[in-house]
């Protein structure tokens, strides 16, 4: 779905690269971005938008060039849920804040309207419509702004830190509209530091690095890497170093397979 | 962080003397050709205010702001030539227009004043942080409030620019379109306002909240992060410049 090739990137020419080198290739796993804070996650997720224009190398979206295309025409493929809600949200009232994005994909009041309360549906704002977005809560902030990317239907949704702010409740939320997206064949990618919340939502994980590829796999083989993750400052899941503290054999990702090993 | 200041950070004396000093020469530059309105005084004044650009070495920064005030000074000298009411000598023609002495010469007194004015003020500017002025007027005497404003107008513009460039993105990237023709542009600026004007609201707020709690409005004496920087002739420029103001009064009374 998305074929990255030899991509470099710098905001300032003086600083130096903050992206540098990356190959890498999407297909419909739910990818987790994972590494310590500047590692260059969301410079990254800007560059497959289209918002920033890479400085070398390419980036091709279903077989386009992203350089082609501005940010807005890209808009159907691809969907980014922004790190600060207060950046997104722009509207008067819930349900307008939904709309906002299918209007601007030229789509008639009445379907979006109909699409937007099915998308604040799954995020349990559909009794909000009519409130102003700025007296919700950050947690429900951060959901609104889920829910009216994932509205709009795009093929590719990211979500840079879905789960800040997000109590137990909000956080199934996420994970729950996680999983219905990758049913729809969705290619739903996330930057993340809640290392639980990756080793159960998403098949693969990415770790970046000082602006490079440290590591890329199955989730589980990822967390397997005790050495290379230290390298990035990263660190397992609690439950995956327990197990290999215990001297399990396979790499636990969560606590049921935890209780199923000891069983 | 872009900032909005044209500060430039150079060593050089200009930079050394302090704030208050150039504050004094900007009343300088500005209060002596008035009060003796000879072109040969204001010629010395814009020569001065020249020397000390190029001895900060901010010369090249100068040149955009100039370029623009002389744009605006020919649209000035075109309108006195051509109709200034007292223009009575003709000194050449273009074409069907004659451009008259009078005119002329009251077109380079302004554009001495304003040259001479701008460039005092082009000292002060490029060569001392704001937050540096303003701490030496508030220890002056000026209300740390008033202080705090100025300075925070520094900080929030930069910030509001940055906050606008964020937003808009998070806007692209919901398909509104804000890449084409002037039209495309405007449409797509005037609602981002909003969000960008209410956001600094807030943030002025929880500014507000967090100078609270460190004390900002306790009556004690505050004390301040940098230590005062002296220079050490800067008393005697300052005598001086009062000095040569005071001089050209007299002048311009007895002589
Ligand atoms: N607009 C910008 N201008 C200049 N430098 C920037 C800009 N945005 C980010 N950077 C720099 O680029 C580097 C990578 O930043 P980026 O935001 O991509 O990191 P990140 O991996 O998303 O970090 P975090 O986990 O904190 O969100 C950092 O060193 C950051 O300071
Ligand atoms: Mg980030």
């Amino acid at each position: 779905m998305i074929k990255v090739s030899n991509l470099s990137f710098s905001y300032h020419k003086a600083e130096g690269p903050v992206l540098s080198g990356i190959n890498l290739e999407f297909d419909r796993r739910s990818t987790a971005i994972i590494g310590q804070n500047g590692a260059g996650k969301t410079t990254f997720v800007k560059l497959l938008k289209g918002l920033l224009k890479p400085d070398e190398g390419d980036i091709l979206i279903q077989n386009h060039s992203v350089k082609l295309k501005t940010a807005a025409e890209l808009a159907r493929t691809v969907g980014l849920v922004f790190q600060n809600p207060n950046d997104q949200i722009f509207k008067r009232t819930v349900l307008e804040e939904a709309m906002f994005g299918l209007l601007n994909i030229k789509m008639g009041r009445h379907t979006a309207e109909n699409q937007a309360i099915k998308a604040l549906k799954l995020v349990n704002l559909d009794d909000k419509l009519e409130m102003n977005p700025h007296d919700l809560s950050l947690s429900e902030k951060k959901l609104l702004c889920i829910a009216s990317i994932v509205a709009m239907d795009p093929d590719i949704i990211i979500l840079d830190e879905p789960t800040i702010a997000q109590d137990h409740a909000g956080k199934k939320i996420i994970s729950q509209i996680i999983k219905e997206l990758a049913e729809k064949e969705k290619l739903v990618m996330t930057i993340i530091h809640d290392m639980d919340f990756v080793a159960e939502n998403f098949e693969r994980t990415i770790v970046f690095n000082e602006g490079k590829v440290l590591l890329d796999g199955e989730t589980r083989d990822v967390f397997a890497q005790k050495d290379i993750l230290q390298e990035a400052n990263v660190e397992a899941p609690g439950i995956t170093q327990l197990a290999e503290k215990l001297g399990f054999e396979h790499t636990i990702l969560t606590v049921e397979e935890f209780i199923k090993a000891v069983k | 962080m872009k900032s909005i200041s044209l500060y430039v950070d150079r060593e050089s004396f200009v930079h050394d003397v302090d704030p208050i000093t150039k504050l004094i020469y900007i009343l300088f530059a500005i209060l002596v050709p008035i009060i003796l309105p000879s072109f040969t005084v204001s010629f010395i004044c814009v020569g001065i205010s020249l020397l000390l650009i190029l001895a900060a070495g901010v010369f090249r920064k100068t040149l955009p702001i100039f370029g623009f005030v002389f744009l605006v000074l020919i649209t000035v000298v075109i309108i006195q030539g051509l109709f200034r009411p007292e223009n009575e000598t003709v000194l050449f023609q273009i074409g069907p227009f004659a451009m008259y002495q009078e005119g002329l010469h009251y077109a380079l007194k302004i554009t001495l004043r304003v040259v001479n004015i701008v460039g005092a003020f082009m000292i002060l500017v490029l060569t001392t942080k704001p937050s540096h002025l303003v701490e030496s007027l508030v220890r002056k005497g000026m209300s740390p409030r008033i202080g705090y404003v100025i300075v925070s107008v520094f900080q929030i513009i930069p910030e509001m620019m940055a906050s606008m460039s964020t937003i808009t993105d998070a806007q692209r990237s919901r398909g509104m379109e804000t890449e084409g023709n002037l039209l495309v542009r405007i449409k797509a600026f005037l609602p981002l306002l909003g969000p960008v004007v209410l956001g600094s609201l807030i943030n002025t707020k929880e500014r507000a909240m967090a100078l609270e709690v460190r004390g900002f409005n306790s009556r004690t004496p505050k004390t301040y992060l940098n230590v005062e920087k002296t220079y050490a002739y800067s008393k005697g420029i300052q005598a001086l410049l009062l000095l040569l103001i005071v001089g050209a009064v007299a002048w311009r009374i007895f002589l």
